[in-house]
């Protein structure tokens, strides 16, 4: 059976730019890909694409093995980035315009509407007008429309970026959930929130992905130890520190923000022996003295090359 | 000469009135328009078909 | 089609709550029933009105009943067009500008099934305003004048229906790929500028659907049709429409999300 989903060599060009530029990927019906990129690297595009709203520049997009019809249209639930509804609808109206336009009988509709507003929280509020909707509610709104017919993939673009804290929890609650019963491509700039819904992670970059497979094997990919120092104002001090960025066991160093270096070394042990002995030795006022691993944020600045 | 009939011209000014009522019914529930509410309230009540006309061609944001 | 008729019932509740529904017919009522009521009461409005040279009120004589009706469907020519044009403007570029296009086209919604919705609600709208003004001033003209030839009215107020809905076409694809305003204004300045380019050199364009608005006096005032000159004027209009119709569809299929 071919995967549920495979794009191939996809490309989007405006104007002579290319936002996405010949991404490749492949997705198993059941999984949850966070696509993961900062601003301007073409999520957005790639969604709208997968949404058959607009069509590639060049590339090839199957589902099922097939290319995209109307056939697939009934098969996936959409969810832009700031989703619009007709304001003058009750939430329940636009639900079931959603539901009848996705091919669904008038009485089934009438009854996923009412289930999946029941889900969102939305059922005292199903018989209002849209126009009073705060951003939250119009958010579960846009994810009701996206899952009333049952799609067997849903497309989220950005869906918790433009919400208040509690709206943020409650979408990730429901996101968490949904993402256990469905096929899910979901875009975020925030790490965080893919490592809390998905499974698998496609970083993007510029138009290109960056890097792509699931958390853990991203994890153990770019299990770099790491050593973290941090020490008083002085000279000596300082100079030490600058010694130690030139030794053999150090990759990479990195002065921070707060003022402590960040130091990527290939072997911890000898590392750590190292530097806890010559900071004995030389009486440097240690404050902070830290080995661990790289953090996830930090695979992805490496991933993205930022 | 003629003198206007009125069981003649009621329809008319029904229609205006009519008219009238559905733009200040549609005022009242508007979210926001265009500029100020009680100037298109004035300008619908004093402006016959021409006010209302004013109201919903260009006073209505959709 | 089932998708059509669903869209197509969106965006009769959208005009209905919109009061598009309410308050265009009644325009429509007004401007047809204010014709008659006029020229009926012509010398009594002058008299209000003042200074009237001596000779003019007893020279007036009431028109006839064919050219009062004539006149009415005259005056949705400016004021008529003008909101109807309004009122479609919105109609593609509000949902793509608005983003909610981007949520029903992501659905088994095609643009062409949208396209038709959209047409067929401005089609309700025209028929129902138009319809009502002029059996308005249908039944003003036979109370206050006299007999009306009902059949000439009736395809005297078609013909002048297919003018406006050929307008209301052209703003329709307009507002496909442009703002509304630039819609509105556009659309109204094609069809301005054809009435014009028509009154200009009424022959060589006698068969443009610009020609219309003349024929549908004509057929009130020359009953008996000897020639076809409506033939050419409504295929044309027909024409119009048509490839309005499928433009549009083209256009909002490769415009249907908002521009940054």
């Amino acid at each position: 059976m071919p995967p549920l989903l495979q794009v191939s060599g996809l490309y989007k060009v405006f104007h002579g730019q290319s936002s996405v530029d010949g991404i490749s990927f492949d997705m198993e019906q059941g999984r949850c890909v966070a696509l993961l990129g900062p601003n301007g690297a073409g999520k957005t595009t790639t969604l709208r694409m997968l949404a058959g709203l607009m069509n590639p520049s060049r590339g090839r997009i199957l589902f099922e093995g097939n290319p995209i019809g109307d056939n697939y249209r009934r098969q996936i639930g959409y969810l832009p980035q700031a989703p619009a509804f007709y304001n003058w609808m009750t939430g329940e109206e636009y639900i079931l315009l959603a539901s009848r336009l996705s091919g669904m009988g008038g009485k089934a509709a009438a009854g996923h509407a009412a289930a999946v507003l029941e889900r969102m929280g939305l059922q005292d509020a199903a018989r209002r007008r849209i126009g009073g909707y705060s951003g939250g509610m119009k958010q579960r709104l846009g994810l009701a429309q996206a899952l009333v017919h049952s799609p067997r993939l849903l497309l989220l673009d950005e869906p918790v970026s433009a919400l208040d804290p509690i709206g943020r929890r409650e979408m990730m609650e429901l996101l968490r959930d949904i993402g256990k019963e469905t096929s899910v491509i979901f875009s975020t700039h925030v790490l965080h929130d893919a490592e809390e819904v998905c499974d698998d992670i496609i970083m993007m970059n510029k138009g290109r992905i960056a890097e792509h497979g699931t958390l853990t094997s991203l994890r153990a990919k770019y299990n770099r130890p790491v050593i973290i120092l941090r020490v008083e104002e002085a000279e000596e001090a300082r100079l030490w520190l600058e010694t130690l960025q030139t030794r053999s066991f150090i990759l990479e160093s990195r002065l921070e923000a707060d003022g402590s270096l960040l130091l990527k070394v290939d072997d911890i042990a000898s590392a750590r022996s190292v530097i806890l002995r010559e900071a004995a030795e030389r009486a440097i006022p240690l404050l902070r003295f830290e080995a661990g691993t790289l953090s996830l944020e930090d695979v992805f600045m490496e991933a993205v090359g930022g | 000469m003629k003198t206007m009939d009125l069981s003649l011209l009621w329809p008319l000014f029904a229609l205006q009135g009519l008219l009238a009522v559905i733009g200040l019914i549609s005022l009242a529930r508007a979210r926001s328009v265009r500029g100020p509410k009680w100037v298109w309230a004035i300008i619908i009540l004093l402006g016959n078909l021409l006010g209302s006309l004013a109201y919903f061609t260009i006073g209505r944001k959709e | 089609m089932r998708n059509t008729w669903i869209f197509y019932r969106k965006e009769m509740l959208e005009m209905l709550r919109g009061y598009k529904l309410l308050w265009i017919p009644v325009v429509f009522m007004i401007l047809g029933i204010m014709q008659p009521i006029s020229a009926y009461y012509m010398p009594e409005i002058l008299k209000m009105s003042g200074d009237v040279p001596p000779g003019l009120l007893e020279s007036y004589t009431l028109p006839g009943a064919a050219e009062v009706m004539a006149k009415s469907l005259g005056q949705y020519g400016v004021i008529g067009l003008l909101v109807l044009a309004l009122s479609a403007m919105n109609s593609f570029a509000g949902e793509r500008e608005g983003g909610t296009a981007e949520l029903v086209l992501a659905r088994p919604l095609t643009p062409l099934a949208a396209a038709s919705a959209k047409w067929l609600a401005q089609l309700t709208l025209l028929v129902l305003s138009l319809g009502l003004g002029a059996a308005g001033a249908g039944y003003y003209i036979t109370l206050l004048i006299g007999p009306l030839p009902w059949s000439a009215a009736v395809s005297a107020s078609a013909l002048y229906g297919l003018w406006l809905m050929c307008a209301v076409s052209l703003t329709l694809l307009f507002s496909a790929c442009l703002r509304a305003p630039a819609a509105a204004f556009l659309s109204l300045a094609a069809a301005g500028g054809l009435a014009l380019l028509h009154t200009l050199l009424p022959r060589p364009l006698r068969w443009s659907p610009a020609a219309l608005p003349k024929l549908s006096a004509e057929a009130l005032l020359r009953q008996e049709y000897t020639s076809y000159a409506w033939v050419f004027p409504v295929l044309s209009g027909i024409a119009l429409i048509v490839l309005c119709f499928l433009g549009a569809s083209l256009l909002f299929d490769r415009n249907k999300l908002p521009r940054f």
